[in-house]
């Protein structure tokens, strides 16, 4: 079977400015691929040409089967019609890194506009499934608010739930803990992990290593435009092949991931490689809460580990917008 | 000041306030519409909407609205007899040209200030342009545009009163009368203003309103 989404060639310049040099990337159905890369690398720009925010100025873009854009043999770039386009965007379900939630609407409105307006789903019908989706990540109980009365992690879990309304084949995270307090990352990422156990197929842009080494089947290393290195997961994080990948994963975790990291935790909990070491919650009382089934707990624990994580990540790595 | 003279006089002046209103009323309507069309246009991706709409613009906020409305009532005939109009649709027609021009920039602010995630957003769930524009966009923009939109809106309900120049029996034009009729300024005139700032106020205490419905829910 064709792979779901096939990038070749994939090249991004605005103005004089080259982002992408020429990406490949195939994608098979139930796989989770995390794009990593220090910032301005283009990552971003790779998720946003995939559905056509932004033009690509070279290269192939299909989504199952569907081809988005092309170069002919002169190296001119046609596109697919724009009836095309909105058709496969019901497939790619977008999360962005601020939300972007519609403010003028409650969390419910959020959710339900985008399947009535564009899939001509009946009101009722898509109520109801916007309220299994509010569910799924936790915010039942938030349906009736606006997105300005919600935290951060709320606001995320509200988009995910609006993206994933429109039942879309892949789903396309965009640095999506990167706008919110690091306490609240944890829950985020814990709804994107239940997605991936569920076989959605996922891209991943993101920072959080211990995520990607977690709950990704593939990891591509981007820099300058360029795909640097790529592979299974565990490998690509723990003995990168690249020095440029060496140096990232160094700035980015406090120390080289070492084997003993890996080993600890059950995989339920995951995010193993990032641990700090500074006396945070040991593997054991953090697979004491992961299996506890108060959900509350749980997600207590993931956040004060992931916050230990990024703590130790925003340290080191050199991002001029985090926090923004 | 003569207040009997005041209570007298008031109902003659009060007789063009229906049609200050319908001045008022018709213009609002059609400069609405052109204004949003105008500022469409003007973010348009299509390079001579935006050059007609940026031309637009210049045009009419750069000349007089009397000479707008001069035009409209003097000038027009002479391209034919289809364009000899009423004193009342000359005035309309200047003061809708004119109030668009400032419209169109009150929409484009309001447009150009919403986020513009919020779009790609929309874009990114299959959305239309239209649809995105119509729920998403301006349901947004509305907050930033209620303010510069009642500023214009009270700057033509004002002036409403130059259509005079033009004969249209409005109110001003019968409180002229009454002044050339009785050789008495200051009762005619602190009437009108008084009329005048009701109606404007009127408009004030809709802006709160406004501004209250459109307030993002924190």
């Amino acid at each position: 079977m064709s792979p779901l989404v096939k990038i070749e060639g994939l090249r991004k310049s605005f103005g004089d400015l080259q982002i992408l040099n020429g990406i490949d990337l195939e994608v098979e159905r139930g796989e989770v691929v995390s794009i990593i890369g220090p910032s301005g690398s283009g990552k971003t720009t790779i998720l946003r040409c995939l559905n056509l925010l932004e033009r690509p100025s070279g290269g192939l873009i299909e989504v199952d089967g569907q081809v988005l854009c092309s170069e002919d043999a002169a190296g001119k770039m046609g596109f697919a019609s724009k009836r095309e386009i909105r058709k496969v965007r019901e497939e790619l379900g977008m999360v962005f890194q601020r939300f972007n939630l519609f403010p003028h609407m409650t969390a419910l409105e959020n959710v339900i506009e985008a399947p009535m307006a564009v899939k001509g789903v009946k009101r009722k019908q898509a109520e109801s499934t916007a309220h299994e989706l509010l569910e799924s990540v936790g915010l039942s109980h938030r349906a009736d608010h606006y997105p300005l009365q919600m935290s951060g992690g709320q606001q995320q879990r509200v988009a995910i739930a609006r993206a994933l309304a429109m039942d879309p084949a892949v789903m396309l995270f965009d640095e999506v803990t990167s706008s919110v307090d690091p306490e609240l990352a944890g829950e985020i990422l814990l709804v994107m992990k239940n997605l991936a156990q569920q076989g959605m197929t996922m891209i991943v842009v993101t920072h959080e290593m211990g995520f990607a080494a977690d709950v990704s089947d593939r990891v591509l290393f981007i820099d300058h435009g360029l795909v640097v290195e790529q592979g299974d997961a565990r490998r690509v994080l723990d003995e990168p092949q690249h020095d440029r990948t060496k140096a990232f994963l160094h700035a980015v975790l406090e120390r080289a991931p070492m084997e003993s990291d890996l080993d600890a935790g059950d995989d339920r909990v995951g995010f193993h490689v990032a641990l700090d070491g500074q006396g945070g919650p040991t593997g054991q009382e953090v697979s004491e809460a992961g299996s506890e089934p108060d959900e509350l707990a749980r997600l207590a624990a993931e956040n004060e580990r992931l916050r230990r994580e990024l703590d130790g990540a925003r340290r080191q790595l050199d991002r001029p917008e985090a926090g923004t | 000041m003569d207040w009997n003279f005041i209570g007298e006089i008031a109902p003659t002046i009060l007789e063009g306030l229906w049609i200050t209103l319908s001045l008022f009323a018709w213009s609002m309507l059609f400069s609405t519409i052109l204004g949003l069309m105008l500022a469409l246009m003007r973010l348009s991706q299509i390079a001579p909407l935006r050059w007609f709409s940026i031309g637009f613009g210049w045009f009419f906020r750069g000349v007089p609205l009397l000479l707008l409305l001069f035009y409209a009532f003097f000038a027009l005939p002479e391209l034919g007899d289809t364009f000899l109009l009423s004193p009342f649709r000359a005035a309309v027609l200047g003061l809708s040209l004119w109030t668009a021009a400032y419209q169109s920039e009150a929409f484009r602010s309001g447009i150009i200030a919403v986020d513009s995630g919020q779009f790609e957003a929309a874009e990114a769930l299959g959305m239309t342009k239209l649809h995105s524009m119509r729920k998403i966009v301006l349901p947004q923009a509305a907050r930033i545009i209620i303010p510069p939109f009642m500023g214009n809106a009270i700057n033509t309900m004002k002036q409403t009163s130059l259509a005079t120049v033009i004969t249209v029996p409005e109110m001003t034009l019968l409180a002229q009368r009454i002044i050339s009729n009785e050789f008495k300024a200051v009762e005619p005139l602190f009437t009108l203003a008084l009329i005048y700032l009701a109606l404007t106020s009127v408009l004030v205490i809709a802006q709160f309103g406004l501004e209250r419905t459109f307030r993002l829910k924190v």
